[in-house]
């Protein structure tokens, strides 16, 4: 019996639907045990076709994207009804991914979308093919509805797709499942770990990095040491900073705050001490767009509780 | 904000800052009664996360203590941990959190009349901020 699978894509950049390709020649063994039942990217396919199918019809279905509009939730509670299995493929529907940095400037939307952005009616009159409303923050699948397992990355890279079809075929797939390493992308790292400490922090368009040594250990903000193993450290590899699209390992916890203690702890101006302290404090400066670069992809999934407060605060300020 | 009376966490470390608010009490001093005292072995073992957890829990701020430059009983301890606050501090203060919610202070274990000052003087300012939660948010 051929594995019913669906693959939806919600406010995503296309880069996870295209990503299957990277299976190669392997995809030629997995295609011939999949009927796909609905997949938008690759057949036509509408919402009505959807809805025909009978509840829990489809074995598998994988969605990609963060949660950004009305019809993005709408769809996807559809598919959980109509799907086994439920899972979150690539940063973007795991932990809101970079399109959810925009929580991180409220009004930012409004700005995009606002007045004079559309070329249709004029504002305020909707214009009758409007796209559908955004919701207030982008969110990641399981804030809308229960994920069943994950398969991380940005986007997935072929190991962990190969590992992921290899179970889903068998039918394995366990829930709560992600399809990536417990352990730090470090351990797969091979560059070489000596300094553990930071004299400087560096973007990776200031250096041509050493091709043998950390990357860390060269100043630049490198998320290995937060984020889960499982692609071969290819970032590194290929001499740029892991920004931690796998996600935190679970002992990490917050990526973010962990990175940054991992960071602060490994900053030295010279000797320690409090003659040092404004030099630390100036290498800790050079840590431009910390927001950016430590939340890159969990902003959505982790700087939420925190963003709420922050508003709360704004509002009674106001 | 009248009648508002902030909710405090102090990580304090057992060697120094610990000692300092013990002999506080024992010297009988009178301080403002809002923290939640949590001692640890020392200001080098507060992660980041356990500050900001505090936050979302219902602490309108959190009062790190450890001892005096040159005083930490694990030697750097407290060296990393003014890293990190430092940190902490901008990112929270870039999420739209006043970074005035954190504070790191110095207090020996001889100082029970600075740790005394200290929570005066980190109650004022959170009383001046205001809360943090909703009224009948967590905590
Ligand atoms: S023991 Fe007090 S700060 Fe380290």
């Amino acid at each position: 019996m051929k594995l019913k699978l669906a693959v939806y894509w919600t406010g995503s950049c296309g880069g996870c639907d295209v990503s299957f390709l990277e299976l190669g020649p392997g995809l030629l063994d997995v295609l011939p045990q999949l009927e796909i039942v609905f997949w938008p990217a690759l057949v036509d396919a509408k919402r009505g076709d959807l809805e025909k199918l009978p509840s829990r019809s489809i074995d598998v279905a994988l969605v990609n994207g963060v949660i950004r509009t009305a019809e993005n939730k709408e769809m996807v509670e559809l598919l959980r009804e109509k799907s086994k299995q439920l899972g979150a493929y690539g940063a973007c529907a795991h932990l809101g991914g970079v399109p959810a940095l925009a929580n991180h400037a409220p009004g930012f939307t409004e700005v995009v979308f606002g007045p004079g952005f559309r070329p249709a009616s004029p504002w305020p009159e909707a214009p009758e093919d409007a796209p559908p409303a955004l919701l207030p923050e982008a969110l990641p699948l399981d804030e809308v509805v229960p994920v069943d397992f994950v398969v991380p990355g940005c986007p997935p890279p072929a190991g962990l797709i190969a590992r992921f079809f290899q179970a889903a075929l068998s039918g394995e797939v366990q829930a709560g499942q992600v399809f990536a390493e417990d352990k730090a992308l470090c351990e797969e790292c091979p560059r070489t770990r000596e300094e553990r400490r930071l004299t400087r922090i560096v973007r990776p368009h200031e250096v041509v990095p050493d091709p043998k040594t950390c990357l860390l250990d060269q100043g630049m903000v490198c998320l290995g040491p937060v984020t889960r193993g499982g692609c071969q450290a290819a970032c590194p590899q290929a001499g740029m900073p892991c920004t931690g699209c796998l996600g935190p390992t679970p002992k990490a916890g917050d990526p973010a705050l962990a990175m940054l203690s991992a960071l602060a702890s490994l900053v030295r101006a010279g000797e320690e001490g409090e003659d040092a302290f404004p030099q630390e404090n100036q290498i800790l400066d050079s840590l431009v767009d910390p927001i950016g670069t430590l939340y890159k992809y969990a902003y959505a999934k982790y700087a939420r509780p925190l963003q709420r407060l922050a508003r709360r605060r704004e509002e009674v300020r106001a | 904000m009248s009648g508002f009376e902030p909710r405090v966490v102090a990580f304090l470390c057992r060697w120094c800052a610990a000692a300092g608010a013990d002999l506080a009490g024992t010297n009988r001093l009178q301080y403002p009664p809002h923290a939640i005292p949590i001692r640890v072995n020392c200001s080098g073992r507060v992660e980041p996360q356990w500050v900001v957890e505090a936050l979302k829990a219902g602490a309108d701020g959190v009062l790190i203590g450890g001892c005096h430059p040159g005083d930490c009983h694990y030697v750097v301890g407290n060296y990393k941990t003014r890293r990190r606050v430092y940190l902490l501090r901008k990112v929270l203060e870039e999420m739209g959190i006043e970074p005035e919610r954190v504070r790191l202070e110095w207090v020996s274990a001889t100082e029970g009349g600075r740790f005394a000052q200290v929570m005066a003087e980190f109650v004022a300012e959170l009383k001046r901020l205001g809360p943090l939660h909703e009224p009948g948010g967590p905590g």
